[in-house]
Parts: C-alpha cells; sequence; structure tokens
C-alpha cells in the first residue's frame, strides 16, 4: 500500500462495506432484466474481485454461491452448466490475466464447494459430483496449491492472489491431507477403466511428481502412494530411475549386455500392465531393440504365449506397426499393441492385410490437420493414427467420446473394434484417406460428406487419434439416419441402430417409454421381455453372442433424471459372489458413476474385464429404457419372477420414471420428453 | 415479457437512441414504450423481446416525417431525446404527436449553442462574452479583444478562452486556448465554432425535471474538475445557492418555453454569488449523472424522465416519484473519468489506495488496446468511469481531486 493522502491516510478495507457492496450488486443483478445483465456484471465482477482479495473473501462468496447463480452470473458463459465443466480447463482460466476471467472461475469454483458441502441444492449437480469434480481441479492445479509462482503468475500480478487463495480454500474445505491421497485412489480408480486418452491421467501424474521433487512443498504423509504412478511414467526401470531423458537413456542402451536389456524389458512390460501407461522410455527401449535383439520384444510387450504366438506370426507386420507408429511420443500405442496381439484378431483373414493398409496409408489434408490440431507436429499425423488403430483394438473399451454429446459414434467405434476389427480399420481408412464415409440405410447410401450435420455441432479435440478423425464423420452420419426417419411414428433408434451398428445388432426394438408423451409404457412387458432374451436363467443359459447396442437413463446420485445415454451391453454373468451381473460398456470417460438409490456403477473388482461397467441384474434393468433383441431367441418370459420384476418397476418409479408415470394413475401434468 | 406492468390508461413513450440503461428502466416502468434506434439494433430487440421501430437518425430527408407518423399511428404520446443527437428528432416528431408545431424550434434552439445563449441573454439570462467563429482569424481576433477588455498588457499572461462546438454534447470538442499560437492547433474541419471568454468561477450543472411548466426535481451536481469528475448532491458550499439556483432555472423554463420534459443546463458561480449561463441540454446528462442519482436518493431517473415527458402523467405522480432533494439523499455518489497519464501504457492497473478506499464502489475501466496513448488535444473521451459513494461530501471532493494525480494505466 502507499501512503497518499487520499482523505486521509490509505484506509484499511471495510470487509463488511465490501460484502454489503457485493449484496447489492448481486441485487442488482438479479433484479435487471435479462437483456441488461451483461451491462451489470463489471460491477459485479469488480467487487467480487475485492472481496475475494480479503482473507474471509472466499468463504463470503461461497455463502453466495446460490445468489449469485440465481442472480445470472453465468448465463450465457460456459460456466453456465457446472455438470459439463471440464476439471483441466480451470488451470488456464485461473491464470488468465483477464480479471474478469479469474474471478467467474473462481466464483464458478466457490459454487461447486458450496454444491460439494451440501450449501447449495443444485438442480443439475450432486454433491458427490461436485466433490468428484474439486478433487480433480485440486489435483491439476496442485501448483497453486503448494508451488512457486510461475511465468503466468508474474503476468497476473495481484490477480494470482485470487487464484492461488481459491484453490487453497477449496483444499482447505476439503481436507488438505485427503486432496493427494484422493487424487492418486482416483487416478487408479480411473487407470483400472484401461483408458485409450490418457491426456488427463498423466497431467495429474506429472502434477504430483512436480509437487513431491518441489523442497518448496510439504505434503506431509500424503502421495506416498504415487511413486508407482509416477515411476510408470517416468522411470520404469533400473537404467532410467532418475529420469535422465530419452537422449541419455539411448546412449546407455547402447553399451548394454543382453542381460541388462532383458532387465530392462522385463520392467518395462511389469509397469505397463501395471497401470495402463507407458513411459516414452519403453518406446525407445522397443525401437532400439527392433533392430538387432527383435527376440527382446515379447518381453518388451510383457505378452503370454497368445500374445507370443501370434507376434511369431505377424513378426513383419508388427516390426512395421512399431516404426511407422511408435515413437517416445506416441508410446501409449506399445500397450495396444501388447492387448492387440493377445487378443488373436490377427488371425482373422482380413486384419493382417487391414493394417499394412494403415501402416501405409495416405492422410487427406483434413485429418492430417485435426490430429495436429490435436497433437502436434511430431511425430507424423500418421503414426498417431497407427498408435490410436493399436489402441482401439487391443482396448476396444477403452473408448470415450470425450467432452462430446456423441455416444452413439463412440459406442460403434469400441463395437467394431470389439466385435468386427476389420470393419473399423475400413472406416478408419475411409476417413483418414477419402475424407468420406458411405454407410447404408435401408439400402439408401448415406455419405458423411453431404450431410447437413452432426448431434455435435463441433466435435472436440480431447479426443484419441482414430476417434478424433472418425467420430465427425459417424456424428454426421448418425444424425442424417436419424433424419431419414425423422417422419416415423415411435423412437428412432429402432431402425437407426441396427443400420448404423451393423447386422450384428438385434432386429427386435423394446422400448418403455413412449415418445409422444415421455410417459413410461409397459413397464413389465419390457422388463419381462428383457430378462428373457438376456437373463441366462431365462434364455436357456445362453451368453450373449454380440455385443448390443441399449439405452439407459441416466441419474445422478440423487436418482435424478440427467438424460438418456447409450450404451452396450457386453454380457451378463455371475460375478465371484454369485451375483448375476450385466457387464457393460458405458462410452462416458469414466463409468464409475453412482445412479443413486444405492446403484453404484461397479468397474473393478466384481468379475470386470478392463472397461467394462458393471451392475447387478435388477439394479440395471431399473435403467434401462432401449434394447434390443433377436426376435427368434424368444426365452421364457413366462419364468420371469414376477417379485423381481416389481422390484425393478419400484426402483424405476423411485427414480427417472418418478414424473413419468402415465396419466391415468397419476395426475400429474407431463413435460415433453427430451429425447438426445 | 411477462414481467411488465404496463398501465394502458398513462401515456405510450418512445425512446430515441439505444441506452440499455434507459430500456430496462422503461421496461419495469408501467409506461408502454418502444425504442427507435438504427437497424444495428434490430437483432437484439428481437432476441430480447423489446419493442423496437428501426430508425437511422444520421440520415436527414424528406422522409423524415414518416417516423413521426409511423409512431403516431401506434398511438405514441410522446418521444424522449436519449442523446444530443436525438435532440431536434424529438422536437420534431413531438410537434407532429402533440400538433404544437413550436416544439421543433424549441428543439433547434437547444441545438445550438450560439443560437441558445442568445435566447437566453433575450430572456434576461447573464452569459459570458461569446462569438462565432469561422476561421482561425477570428479566434485570435476574439482572444486578442477578450484580454484587451480585461487590460492585459502585452506580455501579460492571457487569460484564456474557450471554442466549444455548436452541437455536440458536453465536452466533445471543447478546447481551450491561451495563446495565437495554439489556434493553429485547431484542425479546420471543426470550424464553425463558438468562442466564450472565460469565467473564473465555480462551475456546476444542473438536472431538472420539469413538469407543467414546473420544476419537478432540481438537482446541482458538483463538478470537481471540469471533464474529470461529478459528484451528487452538491457540497453545501455549493448547495448554498440552491434558492438563486432554482430562480435562474424558473428564468431558463420560462425564456425557452420548456413545459413539460427534462433540462441538463450548466452554469458558472463567481466568487460575488453572480450566475453566469453555461449552456443547456435537452437530455441526459453524460458522465452517468442518471446512475449517480439512482445510487444517492434511489429513484431511477429515467424512469422520472419518462413521468415528465407522459403528457398523461398527473401531479400527484410527479409528486410521489421524486424525493426530496437534499435531505432524502443516502450519501453521496460520485464518478471519476480516468485519462492515461503516461504516453506508453501497456495495462490496467488500479491503485491499491482507490481500490481499497472505503467510498470506491466500482470501475468501467478496459485494458487499453493500444500501448501509445493520443495525445489529448481537446476535452473529451475518458477511458473509463470510477464510481464511489459515501456518506461526507467533503471527502468525496478531495478523494475525486485526488484521483487527478494517480495512475491507472501503467
Amino acid at each position: 500500500m502507499s501512503d497518499s493522502d487520499a482523505g486521509g491516510a490509505v484506509p484499511a478495507v471495510n470487509f463488511d462495506k465490501l460484502v454489503q457492496r457485493l449484496d447489492e450488486a448481486i441485487a442488482a443483478l438479479a433484479d435487471s432484466r435479462p437483456f441488461a445483465k451483461a451491462g451489470k456484471l463489471p460491477r459485479l465482477f469488480d467487487t467480487a474481485r475485492r472481496v475475494m482479495l480479503q482473507p474471509e473473501g472466499f468463504a463470503a462468496v461461497q455463502a453466495r454461491a446460490e445468489q449469485l447463480e440465481m442472480a445470472g452470473v453465468f448465463i450465457g458463459t460456459d460456466w453456465a452448466e457446472p455438470s459439463i465443466l471440464l476439471p483441466f480447463l480451470t488451470t488456464s482460466a485461473l491464470q488468465s490475466p483477464n480479471a474478469d476471467t479469474v474471478v467467474i472461475e473462481s466464483i464458478s469454483e466457490l459454487r461447486l464447494l458450496a454444491i460439494a458441502r451440501g450449501e447449495f441444492l443444485h438442480p443439475s449437480m450432486s454433491a458427490e459430483q461436485a466433490h468428484h469434480y474439486l478433487t480433480q481441479v485440486l489435483a491439476i492445479n496442485l501448483s497453486l496449491l503448494f508451488g512457486e509462482g510461475g511465468e503466468a503468475e508474474r503476468e497476473q500480478g495481484k490477480l494470482a492472489l485470487i487464484s492461488r487463495g481459491v484453490i487453497q480454500h477449496i483444499a482447505q474445505e476439503i481436507g488438505y491431507e485427503h486432496v493427494i491421497d484422493r487424487l492418486i485412489d482416483e487416478i487408479w480408480r480411473i487407470l483400472q477403466q484401461r483408458p485409450i486418452q490418457v491426456t488427463s491421467v498423466r497431467r495429474m501424474i506429472t502434477q504430483i511428481a512436480l509437487c513431491r521433487i518441489d523442497p518448496a512443498i510439504d505434503l506431509g504423509g500424503a502421495g506416498q502412494g504415487a511413486e508407482r504412478l509416477i515411476s510408470s511414467l517416468y522411470g520404469p526401470t533400473q537404467a532410467c530411475r532418475e529420469d535422465p531423458g530419452i537422449a541419455v537413456y539411448e546412449d546407455r542402451l547402447l553399451s548394454m549386455d543382453t542381460m541388462a536389456l532383458q532387465s530392462e524389458a522385463t520392467g518395462f512390460a511389469r509397469a505397463m500392465h501395471d497401470t495402463g501407461l507407458v513411459s516414452p522410455y519403453h518406446a525407445a527401449f522397443v525401437r532400439h531393440i527392433l533392430e538387432k535383439q527383435d527376440s527382446l520384444l515379447t518381453e518388451a510387450l510383457g505378452l503370454s504365449s497368445t500374445g507370443r504366438d501370434c507376434l511369431l506370426c505377424y513378426k513383419e507386420l508388427v516390426h512395421a506397426l512399431i516404426s511407422a507408429g511408435v515413437f517416445p511420443e506416441t508410446a501409449q500405442g506399445l500397450y495396444g499393441l501388447a492387448l492387440l496381439l493377445e487378443r488373436g484378431i490377427l488371425y482373422q483373414p482380413p486384419v493382417a492385410p487391414a493394417l499394412w493398409r494403415q501402416v501405409l496409408l495416405t492422410t487427406c489434408p483434413a485429418a492430417r490437420e485435426r490430429i495436429q490440431l490435436a497433437y502436434g507436429y511430431s511425430p507424423a499425423p500418421n503414426a498417431w493414427l497407427i498408435q490410436g488403430v493399436m489402441n482401439m483394438l487391443g482396448q476396444p473399451l477403452g473408448v470415450g467420446q470425450g467432452n462430446n454429446p456423441t455416444c452413439q459414434s463412440a459406442r460403434a467405434l469400441s463395437m467394431w473394434a470389439y466385435n468386427d476389427p476389420d470393419y473399423l480399420l475400413q472406416m478408419v481408412a475411409w476417413a483418414a484417406r477419402d475424407n468420406e464415409i458411405i454407410m447404408h440405410f435401408e439400402g439408401k447410401p448415406v455419405s458423411s460428406a453431404r450431410s447437413e450435420g452432426g448431434v455435435a455441432s463441433e466435435i472436440t479435440l480431447d479426443l484419441d487419434p482414430v476417434s478424433l478423425v472418425v467420430v465427425p464423420h459417424l456424428d454426421r452420419i448418425y444424425a442424417e439416419m436419424g433424419r431419414l426417419c425423422a417422419d416415423r411414428p415411435g423412437d428412432p433408434h429402432k431402425w437407426v441402430n441396427p443400420e448404423f451398428h451393423g447386422w450384428s445388432a438385434g432386429r427386435g426394438f423394446a422400448i418403455n417409454v413412449d415418445v409422444e408423451t415421455g410417459n413410461l409404457q409397459d413397464a413389465e412387458g419390457f422388463l419381462r421381455h428383457f430378462y428373457a432374451s438376456y437373463h441366462p436363467f431365462y434364455n436357456g443359459n445362453q451368453p450373449l453372442i454380440h455385443p448390443q447396442p441399449a439405452g439407459v437413463a441416466v441419474t445422478d446420485s440423487a436418482a435424478r433424471f440427467i438424460g438418456w445415454h447409450a450404451i452396450t451391453i457386453l454380457r451378463a454373468a455371475l460375478d465371484p459372489e454369485d451375483v448375476m451381473r450385466v457387464y457393460f460398456f458405458n462410452p462416458n470417460n469414466d463409468s464409475g458413476q453412482n445412479w443413486g438409490g444405492d446403484i453404484v456403477v461397479s468397474t473393478a473388482r466384481n468379475g470386470e474385464r478392463f472397461g467394462e461397467a458393471s451392475l447387478p441384474f435388477e439394479q440395471f434393468a431399473s435403467r434401462l429404457y432401449i434394447y434390443h433383441y433377436d426376435p427368434l431367441e424368444r426365452g421364457e418370459p413366462a419364468d420371469v419372477d414376477q417379485d423381481e420384476l416389481q422390484r425393478v418397476i419400484d426402483r424405476i418409479h423411485n427414480s427417472w420414471g418418478r414424473d413419468r408415470v402415465p396419466a391415468n394413475t397419476s395426475l400429474q401434468a407431463e413435460p415433453p420428453p427430451s429425447d438426445a | 415479457m411477462t414481467e411488465q406492468t404496463f398501465n394502458t390508461d398513462k401515456g405510450y413513450i418512445a425512446l430515441l437512441g439505444w441506452s440499455l440503461n434507459a430500456i430496462e428502466a422503461a421496461d419495469k416502468f408501467d409506461r408502454r414504450y418502444v425504442v427507435v434506434a438504427p437497424d444495428w439494433a434490430e437483432a437484439y430487440c428481437k432476441e430480447h423481446d423489446i419493442p423496437y421501430v428501426p430508425w437511422n437518425f444520421e440520415r436527414l430527408n424528406d422522409r423524415s416525417f414518416e417516423i413521426a407518423q409511423t409512431l403516431k399511428d401506434m398511438g405514441v404520446d410522446v418521444s424522449i431525446p436519449l442523446f444530443e443527437e436525438t435532440v431536434e428528432w424529438a422536437g420534431a416528431i413531438n410537434s407532429v404527436l402533440m400538433d404544437s408545431p413550436r416544439l421543433f424550434g424549441q428543439a433547434m434552439l437547444l441545438r445550438d449553442k450560439a443560437l441558445m445563449k442568445r435566447r437566453a441573454q433575450l430572456g434576461g439570462i447573464r452569459v459570458g462574452i461569446f462569438e462565432e467563429a469561422h476561421d482561425k482569424e477570428d479566434v485570435v481576433r476574439f482572444l486578442k479583444r477578450v484580454n484587451q477588455t480585461l487590460l492585459k498588457l502585452d506580455g501579460d499572461p492571457n487569460d484564456p478562452i474557450h471554442l466549444k462546438a455548436f452541437d455536440k454534447a458536453g465536452c466533445l470538442g471543447h478546447r481551450v486556448i491561451r495563446t495565437p499560437d495554439e489556434v493553429d492547433t485547431i484542425p479546420e474541419e471543426e470550424f464553425p465554432v463558438l468562442m466564450e471568454s472565460h469565467l473564473d468561477g465555480w462551475e456546476f450543472a444542473v438536472e431538472a425535471w420539469v413538469h407543467n411548466g414546473k420544476i419537478a426535481f432540481l438537482n446541482i451536481s458538483e463538478y470537481v474538475t471540469l471533464g474529470y469528475s461529478v459528484f451528487v448532491p452538491a457540497t453545501p458550499d455549493l448547495e448554498k445557492y440552491r434558492p438563486q439556483i432554482t430562480a435562474e432555472i424558473e428564468k431558463l423554463i420560462k425564456t425557452f418555453d420548456i413545459e413539460f420534459g427534462f433540462v441538463h443546463p450548466e452554469y458558472f458561480v463567481t466568487s460575488d454569488g453572480t450566475m453566469y449561463f453555461g449552456e443547456v441540454a435537452y437530455r441526459p446528462p453524460g458522465f452517468k449523472v442518471f446512475e449517480l442519482l439512482e445510487r444517492a436518493y434511489g429513484f431511477n431517473a429515467y424512469q422520472g424522465l419518462i413521468l415528465s415527458f407522459d403528457p398523461k402523467t398527473t401531479a400527484e405522480e410527479i409528486k410521489a416519484f421524486f424525493p426530496k432533494e437534499v435531505v432524502d439523499a443516502k450519501g453521496y455518489a460520485g464518478c471519476f473519468g480516468v485519462y492515461p497519464r503516461r504516453r506508453v501504457v501497456s495495462k490496467l492497473e488500479m491503485p491499491e489506495e482507490t481500490e481499497n478506499h472505503e467510498y470506491f464502489e466500482s470501475h468501467e475501466l478496459t485494458p487499453p488496446v493500444e500501448e501509445t496513448v493520443t495525445k489529448r488535444t481537446a476535452f473529451g473521451t475518458h477511458w473509463g468511469l470510477i464510481y464511489f459513494f459515501g456518506e461526507d461530501p467533503y471527502v468525496m471532493r478531495d478523494l475525486l481531486k485526488h484521483q487527478e494525480e494517480l495512475d491507472f494505466y501503467v
């Protein structure tokens, strides 16, 4: 503070008055007409900024979170809908030199804190979701929590006090000691699902690593569990334990004997299969042994006898894939390659030749541009695409939709990778080389190049390389198919799903929601038939043959309806506790969700394979609203236990079906369906 | 909009010009309204259901009558000018709507600074020495003559003269000239201009709402430094002249034959208590004085404008709407217009002493777009306003004055 004489000495800030000014600014915004709100914001932002510069300021804003949102602070901004906020975007917002950006981001974080603490009952976000989000925000902004200020902060000047303060306030409220440990648990939980896209996981691990080596940061006892995560990225083996850099490591490789190389190979493989993460050193190592000691490849990929056989049969192809697609930047492809070999899909006649085409594929400018925008200029786009293909074929259940409303396209990619790999490779070739995919809808060709537009107005870049290139095409085709049956009565998925996903999607179609009214219809018949088709006890113990598209009504942890969502039913089987479960694939980036009313989707430890989500049969059935079946395989509908069906129906009525009970049994007014 | 509660027994008003604050005030008030603005406003009005009639105020031609007819056909009772440029439009339109041709002549008087001074003089209002200048010669001659009159000898520092554009709002185009050399800095395109002698006095402004030819509410705005800062209500030092000021305004209303609406004149009061008329505008003042009034008194000055223009307003409504001057104010509201002081600036940085001051409310400053600050030749465009509110008028005055010594852009 300076010592000038503006009406005497510089007065200390009168906090009560300041907060009163904030309340006045909120009231002015709340009272204003929608067309004039923008004009009231500068005053509110500036006052909020000053409030947050005071020690008690964050708590004051947190306490007003609900009023702020109601007044319309977030209307028309990216912050309007908290459930779609992305934790990793907070970093750049908080480090922005623009005061308004920092302020609105901080207000939004404090709003989520109020939601997480149960102080603000938000209509579209639960306390758990908010808590979960804030944990990730803390993880990604660990440097603000503990670290020294960087260049970005210096540029910000006094604003950095707010960015730093808001993160520290959140950490204090949520509990410092839990932050790191919870974050580590969180990372492990996500990794257990073996996602293809690991960018954000890598970023979080990097943050933890930076905090741990920074002497200025005292983590106390926290963060011990991070060792394995950090080492799997930055030093999985003896020769790179201290993260020496690729160049130094390559020098060391030159002077290693066979024994040493052997131990490096097994070290890399162990780390990779432990975490699903691949270190850039691993890529350097594999490229090194490829020239003279390719016998070590089996160890370096950690292959079982199945994978090894496959490798030996298709050695040249594997070599070609590695030399064209595996670089330190694209190291993650090695994990895909290992799993791809283990799946034995190379033995399907068209797959190997299709991969040869992939190796030599010329990419069109549009595909190249998208890949370069997302991943940069090195290595070449084709290398990224090869990495993407290997990962998708190796981890078909690791596909994620990113921050896009394109669950159907992500589900289709996953289904083909799982079930029909050469078809997937065909799609990639068409999209990446020709910039056009043509599918057929009831005999009529549908071109992605001549469609009016997709479900998503714009496909974001937070996707794996294959999705990045193929999803824009699939999304447009999907939307076009929807338009082609727009004038048919009933739900368009009935016709679109089988045409879009392929012949193996069942031609029978069941839905328990009346599209006209949004009301439930024939819940019992719907469920009875579902049990008879999918439940091994009622379908003659027939395991599901092809993965089937299905639709679920997603609910939040308070069992409130959130939206319709596309998933794949993979199998129904008894889990280790002898509970009949449905195992399914959710194209959402993180399947572990709490759907309310004791329904918590499990992703591990209940017999799930990597990438699978599961629920007990009854719980799953209570969120299902669309499924496909084979009309010729009817099962035994009459055998299904009435009590069990009634329990499921009760669950529906207590969750997403609450306001959808038809009018003849309830007099409630009905909103129109908001089908996605 | 469902929130609107219009009383169809009252007048239907048209706002001339685009001002979101005015529109919002109208939308929340009980009079039906329509916004008359250029067609760039159309999309916004459509999106937000704002009643709107497109009109391009810059184009004057024989179709100008159309807007008056359009509004008349819609049933509009009166139009209200929001900006200097729409004052004569309002005069023209209202003369049609109210079937009173003299309103147009009145508006023309109020638009031309030279004409308005002559009219004031004719009405017995004291004005300084003034003349119109058509070229630089005229300016030099006027400067010399004014200083001769003041019995200055060659070599004595000259008293300055003021140059103003005829038809621009407030300080736009206002220059101060002290020496003949400075005359060369005036661009040719600024001519013709109005020249005035400098009055050593205290300049202040008045906002007066007029209904049935009588003052409904009279505010005195105290300038701390002209073009920099203003606050309402004024200090007791200035408020002590309120009776004389009220008498002056009544004279003004009579001279200009003003029956309704709003006047915003400027005066000088010299050390012996003599009032000199500067100029008068028939539209809301700049420097967000309306917003300051709302902050100080709690009434919406735009709604007051609507009331005072609406021919269907009753005297009771006026009485109920306006508070009592000075005594009803909850405090003093002021604002300061920031001009960068350095030639090269890179960012906006609010001085901590300003920001932490108890009176500080908010600011509208934006980060600089260009690094080099254009040299300021005339009074005019500040880079944004800073708002203050507090209980003591003298603290307010000194605080506003002190801001002039601070850098907001560094």
